[in-house]
């Protein structure tokens, strides 16, 4: 049985259609992850999981209690902004506590309870500043307590890590995942970011045009899309048609016409090496020319000409491949079994 | 090198030359009205000989300087507060709920500004002189106007201030926090646009106080303000009328004043806490 359960969902901005039929069920303490562009519906379907928007049709479930028509303040739910939306004429202690005093519980009650959420989120000795004089990194985790102090049923944060500076941005991401866990907090993150979609989630939903385009965990979203939107927006895929793919020497037994492949599955060796890894029966070999290398830090990022056809390579940036030069001839090697045939959505 | 320097003091010249002229050119009747309010008399001279503090006694003992000046702030703060009354709530909804219709309120603020105050007010005489609604001659037609007056401005920073906090946000977040919309209005909007709104309310109130045209034309005589005071004052002797100028300007002061304290407005223990926070 499902924790939290959407039904045919569907939401109309006047004629153009925002989400499309979508369902999906989320376990209870699940930390799962809608990514997808902007404009992908990702937000209105978070923000209609939070009652601030309406829906054209379809209905949620929390726990087993329908929520589709309730007013926000009812759902029982705890939301962060990408904003921050912490309350400016309130100190840390206060806009912790908001929530709770909007139950009526007394003072000494909630004293414990935003005392123990300012423990869980490191900022002690902070409670008395106001938002303005936090830092963005601060601000955010403010925000988190004042969603998580009334225990609510789902938690959901709306890009909460977009305006943070990077660095920030991956600490608050592991602690906010620690929490979570701590906590045992079923999840709902919306990101368009992938990094931070792989890293965070038990399970991701990629979303296009208000559609689902694929579910599944961090790992087989990564090595195994099934869609060309899913490819090119989780990876630096190579996306191939089946006669570019024929082109470039490969015999495929398969009813695809689109391919996806990894450009770090592929591996780059001279012209005149023969031998090892390069059996023809599980590889793709042909000749590639080198039209331009990118360091990208750990990593060699290769843009290689074949027959008219261009593929990106990744390399690990080691010294084993320094002798790969721009305008060489190169030989690679593409494993069969790397190459995804992928579905065209209807 | 020291062409450079010679480059650089010159142009430094200019900019404070300039500066001072201006201050001159603003400051010069404003001190001359203050010269001529303290002064016995003043013909020839190019400054005064004696000075006196007679046209001050005078008017703040004139029956008339008093009651004028409290029909001023009376209408002023009337109009003031009406117009808040009316236009946070509207400009809260529209900017928050309706945004759509925030372009036609826009438009409809902007208006008062197409018509000059001459043209209006004859139209206005001519509505409310007879008919249904004849408030012509009394306070309610001048409060009538004021309140389209100062509308650009109410409308203006009470936007600003909804904009500068994520009205929408917060209204968001305190909701699925629990708080009803009334609630969350009062305990998270309101305190945030109060500054804002206290500095709109300031500005609009001194736009009243020193407003001629509507007050002479629409009640005149039947309801002296301050202007009209003045104007009265300005054909029987011109160092009286400069006393009440410069009470005036005293007044505008401190409104500013206010203002200007208002506009860094902060939470009572939000300065504490900075210094707090400056010593660890």
């Amino acid at each position: 049985m499902s924790y939290v359960k959407i039904e045919g969902v569907s939401k109309y901005f006047g004629s153009t259609k925002v989400l499309n039929n979508i369902s999906l069920s989320i376990e209870e303490g699940e930390f799962i992850t809608l990514l997808g562009p902007s404009g992908c519906g990702k937000s209105t379907l978070l923000r209609a999981i939070a009652g601030l928007n309406d829906l054209s049709s379809g209905d949620i479930y929390v726990g087993d209690k329908k929520i589709t028509h309730l007013p926000s303040k009812d759902r029982e739910v705890g939301m962060v902004f990408q904003s921050y939306a912490l309350f400016p004429n309130l100190n840390v202690f206060q806009n912790i506590a908001f929530g709770l005093k909007m139950e009526k519980m007394d003072k000494e009650q909630y004293t414990v309870k935003v005392e123990e959420m300012v423990e869980l989120i490191d900022l002690k000795g902070k409670e008395n500043m106001y938002p303005g004089q936090l830092s963005g990194g601060q601000q955010q985790r403010v925000a988190l307590a004042r969603a998580l102090i009334k225990k609510p049923k789902i938690l959901l944060l709306d890009e909460p890590l977009s305006a943070l500076d990077a660095q920030i941005r991956r600490t608050l991401r592991n602690e906010i995942r620690l929490i979570q866990r701590k906590l045992n907090m079923t999840t709902i993150f919306v990101t368009h970011d992938q990094e931070e979609a792989l890293t965070i989630s038990d399970r991701i939903f990629v979303m296009n045009h208000g559609d689902i385009e694929q579910e599944g965990g961090p790992r087989s979203i990564y090595t195994s899309p099934e869609t060309e939107f899913v490819a090119r927006f989780i990876g630096n895929y190579n996306v191939l048609k089946k006669s570019e793919l024929e082109t470039t020497g490969a015999r495929l037994v398969s009813e695809n016409e689109l391919f996806a492949i990894r450009p770090e599955a592929i591996s780059i060796f001279p012209l005149a090496k023969e031998g090892h890894n390069m059996d023809e029966t599980i590889n793709i070999i042909c000749e590639a020319e080198v039209v331009m290398s990118t360091v990208l830090g750990n990593v060699m990022r290769f843009d290689m000409d074949v027959k008219g056809i261009g593929i990106t390579v990744d390399a690990l940036n080691e010294s084993k491949i320094h002798w790969i030069k721009n305008g060489m001839t190169v030989q690679i090697a593409i494993p069969i079994e790397e190459c995804k045939g992928l579905r065209i959505p209807s | 090198m020291s062409h450079d320097t010679t480059k650089k003091t010159k142009g430094l010249f200019w900019h404070q030359a300039v500066i001072a002229l201006l201050l001159i050119y603003l400051f010069l009747p404003v001190m001359a009205t203050l010269l001529l309010s303290l002064a016995k008399e003043w013909q020839s001279e190019l400054v005064p000989h004696h000075y006196t503090l007679q046209w001050y006694v005078e008017i703040f003992t004139d029956v008339r300087f008093i009651s004028a000046m409290g029909r001023s702030v009376l209408v002023s703060a009337i109009t003031v507060i009406i117009s808040l009354m009316i236009m946070v709530p509207a400009i809260f909804v529209i900017a928050v709920y309706l945004p759509k219709w925030e372009k036609l309120l826009q438009i409809a603020v902007l208006l008062p500004f197409a018509f000059p105050p001459v043209v209006t007010a004859i139209g206005l005489i001519k509505i409310y002189s007879s008919g249904p609604i004849a408030i012509s001659g009394t306070i309610w037609i001048l409060v009538g106007a004021y309140f389209i007056l100062i509308l650009p401005f109410s409308y203006q920073s009470i936007r600003n201030s909804l904009r500068t906090i994520h009205a929408k946000d917060l209204m968001e977040a305190a909701e699925i926090l629990g708080a009803g919309k009334i609630t969350a209005f009062v305990q998270v909007i309101l305190p945030n646009i109060l500054p804002g709104i206290l500095i709109s309310s300031l500005l609009s109130f001194s736009l009243i106080f020193g407003e001629f045209v509507y007050a002479n034309l629409l009640v005149g005589g039947s309801f002296e303000t301050i202007q009209i005071y003045l104007f009265n004052k300005m054909r029987t002797g011109g160092q009286t009328a400069s006393a009440v100028v410069i009470t005036y300007f005293i007044l505008i002061f401190i409104i500013s004043g206010f203002i200007i304290k208002l506009g860094r407005w902060k939470p009572k223990e939000y300065v504490a806490s900075t210094i707090a926070k400056g010593g660890e």
